[in-house]
């Protein structure tokens, strides 16, 4: 079987004292979309540079299409990068920044002039050939600075928040322009970002990196309902987590239970909770991770497992996610996130009792270390 | 609103009296520059082109002048290369003892100017230099590098540092992200100094006088002359030096100032 594409074995890299990254494998196929996710100096925005070139790994091997290319120089990588600060030249037109990838590479005049021009129209920026950079708005300085990076038709591009910087309807906007020219070229992509929903609605696999350390490789759907670490369930969202210990296994298993796993009982500070898992021991120590929204909450008690007393701490609502803050009786909070069309017609107000429920199968079980 | 008003007046005054202070020797000198009388006093003589003639005439004039230009020109491309090789290692490379290295660099223009000359006269004699159009050269790069470095530093510290890693990125080498990135953004900064040391230069009397032999430049003479006998054909080289300077610093002024693309606008 042919390598991969780009392969990171084993890479180190330290700032003198200060360790970046450490110790990280793993390997991009290519034609694949993947994001690089975690919060500000995990080490993620190294790894996009020791990719570029512009950092080199203080251990072990980068390799692209099976070669070492720890010490190659910047320039002789082609894997243009679209920085979060854009870099556009600003002493230059926007078509001589696009030309200039083409320039360096010893493209000649004419031929570079009509394949800027190209991609400028493809980016449908083609009106503002002549401008300079300051001339034009946030998202049109987006477009320039792909069009430049792409020009080259280069096997992979390497994106640093390229959307920190603008709106937030044009984000949007700007997704779907990158998601539909990474399946038009069919060339790789290494988007770095600290935004879940960037990641979540481009990626065909998303990378969690914390303190240097990859949490997590996964598609979005895995990382989302199937987080490997505590500290990827907390990452990536809206998960309630609660610790507990296996306190027993239930016997009178159902012949249904069979397809779901096996009903256990986990002792945790709100109680008794019932959930349902593979193998677990006995006295084990395991996270269990809920999804907010699959959450219930009723103002009376019912006769459904996993149900407990709390008290409604706040409402926020944000356009047709409604998050509700429960506080159970031993001080816990947890979040529900509903449909606001579902609950429009409920009153609710801060302080009132409110049962918190959820089925047993809907708890996702990390096991503790 | 009276008294707004009145504070105002005071205001421009004031304003008027600096400049009148500062600007009153050298309108002095350019006005006598064009009195007939040979003796600086009021009543004021005729208007004449005389003084200026001579100076025209005089071959010594011309020799110094053209010393001055040379000097003025070779120092000006000298210590602007200077200065940008200092300023760039600034805003590219991190090291140890970084702080003394532009200490060291800005240092010479602290240095009275008296020492600096007798120091460069000594320093020339013993390695055979001393009197040469060239010995006044090297002086005055020494003296004007540490301007240059100034002004050029302050541009490139505007600079996305992300720019120069974006050229290599996109294949240039180390070579042509300085040729098509670096200089070009701190162009500006280039021209400005240029003309910048070209003022100092040409202004310069101190380190000239001691250094330069028989090559006298343009403010060596001046004094020459002035030591001869009152004669306001001083006044007249002495307008000529002023709107020379006054027109490079000026220059240097507005071309630093140009709208700099891309520094502040897009921050």
């Amino acid at each position: 079987m042919p390598e991969s594409q780009i392969v990171f074995e084993n890479i180190i890299k330290t700032f003198g004292e200060a360790v970046a990254v450490e110790k990280m494998s793993f390997s991009i196929e290519q034609g694949e979309f993947l994001a690089i996710m975690g919060s500000s100096g995990c080490g993620k925005t190294t790894t996009l540079r020791m990719l570029a070139g512009l950092e080199i790994p203080s251990e072990g091997e980068i390799r692209l299409n099976g070669e070492r290319i720890n010490e190659l120089a910047p320039a002789k990588r082609n894997t243009p990068l679209v920085w979060q600060s854009l870099a556009l030249f600003p002493f230059l037109t926007v078509l001589e920044n696009v030309e200039f990838g083409l320039k360096m590479h010893g493209i000649e005049k004419t031929e570079r002039r009509e394949r800027a021009l190209k991609w400028l129209d493809r980016m449908e920026i083609g009106e503002f050939a002549e401008r300079s950079i300051d001339q034009l708005s946030g998202g049109q300085r987006q477009r320039v600075a792909l069009a430049r990076a792409l020009v080259t038709e280069p096997p992979v591009l390497l994106l640093d928040e390229p959307l920190s910087a603008l709106d937030a309807n044009l984000v949007v906007r700007m997704q779907g322009v990158l998601s539909k020219l990474q399946k038009e070229l069919g060339i790789t992509f290494v988007y770095v970002t600290h935004s879940q929903s960037e990641a979540f609605a481009m990626a065909d696999r998303v990378v969690i990196m914390s303190k240097g350390l990859i949490e997590q490789i996964g598609t979005p759907q895995q990382v989302f309902r199937e987080p490997a670490t505590r500290f990827v369930a907390e990452f990536v969202g809206s998960n309630n987590i609660i610790s507990g210990k296996v306190s027993s296994k239930h016997s009178d298993v159902h012949r249904t239970d069979l397809f779901q796993g096996v009903p256990y009982t986990v002792d945790t500070d709100l109680g008794e909770v019932v959930i349902s898992s593979g193998e677990l021991d006995l006295g084990a120590t395991v996270e269990l991770v809920i999804s907010s929204d699959r959450m219930d909450i009723s103002f009376d008690p019912s006769d459904l497992e996993n149900q407990f007393p709390c008290k409604l701490v706040s409402e926020e609502f944000v356009g047709s996610i409604v998050t509700l803050l429960v506080e159970t009786e031993n001080g816990m909070e947890l979040k529900i996130q509903k449909q606001h069309k579902d609950i429009e017609n409920i009153q609710l107000q801060t302080g009132q009792a409110l049962w918190v429920s959820w089925e047993r199968k809907s708890a996702y079980i990390i096991p503790g270390r | 609103m009276r008294a707004d008003k009145l504070i105002r007046w005071f205001l421009w005054g004031y304003l008027g009296l600096v400049f009148l202070f500062i600007f009153a020797p050298i309108v002095t000198s350019i006005i006598f520059s064009f009195n007939s009388d040979r003796f600086p006093t009021i009543p004021l003589g005729s208007f004449t082109w005389k003084w200026y003639q001579t100076i025209y005439n005089d071959p010594d004039v011309w020799d110094a002048a053209k010393t001055s230009v040379i000097v003025a020109l070779s120092t000006s491309c000298l210590a602007t290369f200077i200065g940008f090789c200092t300023a760039y290692t600034d805003f590219r490379y991190q090291f140890k003892g970084k702080n003394s290295y532009l200490v060291l660099a800005l240092l010479p223009p602290t240095i009275p100017l008296i020492i600096l000359a007798l120091a460069m006269l000594a320093w020339f004699s013993k390695i055979g230099l001393s009197g040469q159009v060239w010995s006044i050269v090297i002086a005055h790069t020494v003296l004007c590098a540490p301007f240059a470095m100034a002004v050029i530093r302050l541009r490139l510290q505007q600079m996305d540092p992300d720019l120069e890693s974006a050229a290599w990125n996109l294949g240039a080498s180390e070579w042509s992200a300085m040729r098509y990135v670096i200089v070009p953004f701190a162009m500006p900064a280039i021209v400005s100094s240029m003309c910048l040391t070209m003022a100092v230069s040409f202004d310069e009397f101190a380190v000239a006088w001691f250094v330069s032999g028989l090559n006298k430049t343009i403010p060596v003479i001046i004094l020459e002359i002035l030591q001869g006998n009152i004669d306001p054909q001083i006044n007249a080289i002495g307008t000529f030096v002023f709107v020379t300077s006054i027109t490079l610093v000026i220059l240097a002024q507005l071309i630093f100032m140009l709208r700099t693309p891309g520094s502040a606008s897009n921050a």
